[in-house]
């Protein structure tokens, strides 16, 4: 049996870390009624082969469910058993005993097939196999060997998948060996779990892994007798983690979360307790009882268990208002009674503990619970008061719920005020609800203008209507609107909308305007045209092909000159410099056009300095030649 | 050449005299070869004026072609007067160490450069 001081120690630890208020990982994932149906469902199909009547038969038994015909079943395993395969064998042998009334005989090739197994050259599943195989079909076995076969093998088998499988090896073994060695595997299998979150911890490989771990470990634990080196936050995460897959594609994965909730609901040492309301965690006069449920992972209500409330604090003010209050045991479900203290509306922090077994964990539970009430409008007074308090105000009184007779005015010589009260119908206190507002609705345009009513410091809530001050809101349109009076909030059970008078509200004349526009954002708005870049104006083309035309006059007028003046060419040489330098200069004229119809600047310096520096060298050589000439 | 004529009157007649003998003096008196030279002055200066006027008449747009146009203009005005003053040779005493065929190899690329702006800008 566990030793009880750690577990002490534990325990002490949690709970000094709830008073200081911390929150203990809460499960958050279960096996509800639907998932457990859904998990039979998978595992009930017919059996394909002798594997698939293993997960089922076995993982049926796990959820405490017998099969439907165990015969056949029966008839079933013997007829597809393959007695050369170790694996065939273990599912066969594991099935049979899960059964009631098989029976089967084990010829003598068989058991040495399944002893030869049992040896450091086998892989550990053949080695898992053959002594659940010898184990289910009652034949002796070697512990110490397996069990050194098994040591031998874990060293060369790291992967998660081997180590599960010698946990569960570890299990059909005696208890005379010395299993110490397997069962620290489980420390070092819980070292390689992800943490995802904080709320959930799985292998990488899985969730069917995680499970089929959680189920080898506590079956090695319960076999050996130590309690397992998981602590109650890891087994919480690793719940969360198994019981979040809700739909099954293997049968394979079925049954490891078959095995993993039934393993989780019946071990030696750690029993996971979920707390849930039955219904909403809402409490009122008309449902004085808060009901929970409160179950173990497989749903199954753990009747034996006593639940005790041990304090509820009001949200808002933090003050207890129960503590220490057991919880009554009704049916399934565990009942407490709590408008018996008559708290005030409002959200309470419950703390709930669950005890009556060592092995209970996540079994202090934080909820919140709703305590709703109706409210009550009483001291309505609806009054004219005049600016100038020359007349005293006239005040009526109106019953909720009807209606104030006569009409009530509020122009520029009078306001209209409005007081009430809000009181708890049950308990008389007075109420602040999240919403109160007061509705002027204007009969003919259909406008309506919503305030709020502010209580004062004596609880008592006002609501004024000057009619100066609040043009705006009203666009001053005068008329007769309807008074609406709007209380709700969370924890009324009966909002109201109350039709209280009838008010005429006249604005100063000066500021009417002739018609009420409804401000209605949602129609379609003015097409925005877009304006293009006008072109800029261009003289006709007539103009310009005339002043092209016109431009070149000059030119013919030079000519003319030149021919008067008597320019001539007579000295023009024919020596080569003379040629090439005239060349390259009617090139770069030539440069020039290309340059405005095709080329980038670039290029044509490009061009220009080729092209320039044939023309400088030319150029260079012939003017010396005609200054040599000049000054002969 | 002090077409003095100073009457002072400020008479067209004395004006037109002081014209003519203007006239006279500058047919006899300049070599041909500046006589050429103030032809091709003459021929720029009326593109400049008519590119102008054309602005003036129908607008700016394209302003960037107005502009590179009438710069040309100007321009080659300027670099022409600068040939004239420096192969001017009354001027011989101030541009010593130029040469005309040295005047006018700088007239040219000065042109040059100043035409590829000229194209660059007129789009």
């Amino acid at each position: 049996m566990a030793v009880p001081g750690p577990r002490l120690r534990v325990a002490a630890a949690l709970s000094v870390l709830l008073l200081a208020g911390a929150q203990a990982l809460a499960p958050s994932h279960r096996l509800t009624a639907r998932d457990l149906a859904r998990l039979r469902a998978a595992l009930e199909r017919p059996f394909a082969d002798v594997q698939a009547a293993f997960y089922s038969i076995v993982g049926l038994g796990s959820l405490g469910v017998r099969v439907a015909d165990e015969k056949a079943a029966c008839n079933f395993i013997k007829s597809h058993v393959d007695s050369s395969s170790v694996d065939s064998l273990f599912y066969a042998a594991q099935s049979i005993q899960a059964l009631s009334g098989c029976e089967v005989t084990i010829s003598n090739e068989t058991r040495e097939l399944l002893l030869a197994a049992v040896s450091e050259d086998s892989s550990i599943t053949q080695i898992f196999h053959a002594v659940g195989a010898l184990s289910g079909f009652g034949l002796p076995l070697a512990s110490q060997e397996a069990l050194s076969a098994l040591t031998a093998r874990l060293s060369k088998e790291e992967n998660v998948l081997a180590t599960i499988q010698a946990l569960e090896t570890a299990s059909y073994l005696s208890q005379q060996a010395d299993l110490s060695g397997i069962v620290e595997e489980i420390e070092d299998l819980v070292a390689r779990l992800d943490d995802l979150g904080g709320v959930y911890l799985q292998f990488e490989e899985g969730i069917e892994t995680t499970a089929l771990f959680v189920a080898a470990a506590y079956k090695l634990s319960d076999h050996v007798g130590t309690e397992p080196a998981m602590k109650e936050d890891q087994i919480i995460q690793l719940m969360n983690a198994i019981f979040s897959k809700k739909n099954f594609e293997t049968l394979s994965e079925a049954f490891s979360v078959a095995c993993a909730a039934g393993s989780l609901s019946r071990n030696r040492y750690h029993l996971p307790v979920i707390v849930v309301p039955d219904g909403p965690a809402a409490v009122s006069h008309h449902q004085p009882v808060l009901r929970l449920q409160v179950t173990n992972v497989m749903s199954q209500p753990l009747t034996q268990a006593s639940v005790k409330l041990d304090y509820a604090k009001s949200a808002s003010s933090k003050a207890t208002v129960l503590q220490q209050t057991a919880f009554t045991l009704s049916g399934d479900v565990f009942e407490l009674n709590f408008m018996n203290v008559k708290p005030a509306s409002g959200y309470y922090d419950f703390s709930i503990s669950v005890d009556g077994d060592k092995r209970f964990i996540a079994n202090k539970v934080e909820l919140k619970v709703k305590v709703s009430t109706e409210v009550g409008i009483t001291n309505v007074d609806l009054s004219t008061v005049d600016k100038d308090q020359s007349i005293a105000p006239k005040t009526t009184r109106v019953a909720y719920p009807a209606k104030a007779k006569g009409l009530f005015t509020a122009d520029s010589h009078q306001n209209f005020a409005l007081s009430f009260q809000l009181i708890d119908v049950n308990s008389g206190a007075e109420l602040i609800p999240h919403q109160t507002f007061v509705r002027l609705h204007n009969q003919k345009t259909g406008q309506e203008v919503v305030f709020v009513a502010e209580p004062d410091s004596k609880n008592v809530y006002k609501f004024e209507l000057d009619t100066s001050e609040r043009k705006t809101e009203f666009d001053s349109a005068s008329g007769t609107y309807t008074l609406y009076l709007i209380i709700g909030d969370a924890t009324l059970e009966n909002p109201i909308l109350w039709n209280v008078a009838d008010v005429v509200i006249t604005f100063p004349e000066e500021d009417a305007p002739s018609t009420v526009q409804s401000k209605d954002l949602f129609v379609p708005k003015p097409e925005i045209q877009h304006l293009f870049r006008e072109p800029e104006k261009r003289p006709p083309t007539v103009v310009s092909n005339t002043f092209t035309a016109l431009i070149l006059s000059p030119l013919l007028l030079l000519l003319i000159l030149w021919i008067k003046i008597g320019a001539n060419i007579s000295n023009f040489s024919f020596a080569p410099s003379t040629i090439v330098f005239h060349m390259g200069h009617a090139a770069m004229l030539g440069l020039m056009y290309v340059y405005w119809t095709q080329l980038n600047m670039f290029q044509t310096l490009k061009y220009l300095a080729i092209l320039g520096g044939i023309t400088f060298l030319a150029g260079n050589r012939m003017l010396a030649q005609k200054a040599v000439k000049r000054t002969h | 050449m002090s077409g003095a004529a100073g009457s002072g009157a400020g008479s067209a007649g004395s004006v037109g005299s002081v014209v003519r003998r203007f006239l006279v003096e500058y047919g006899s008196g300049t070599p041909s070869r500046l006589k050429v030279l103030d032809a091709y002055l003459l021929y720029v200066l009326l593109t400049g004026a008519l590119q102008f006027g054309y602005c003036l008449g129908v607008g700016t747009f394209p302003f960037n072609s107005f502009l590179s146009g009438f710069i040309s203009a100007v321009g080659s005005f300027i670099l022409g007067v600068c040939l004239r003053i420096q192969i001017n040779p009354q001027n011989k005493g101030e541009f010593q160490g130029i040469s005309p065929e040295r005047a006018f190899a700088d007239f040219l690329f000065a042109n040059t450069i100043l035409h590829l702006v000229v194209i660059n800008f007129v789009g």
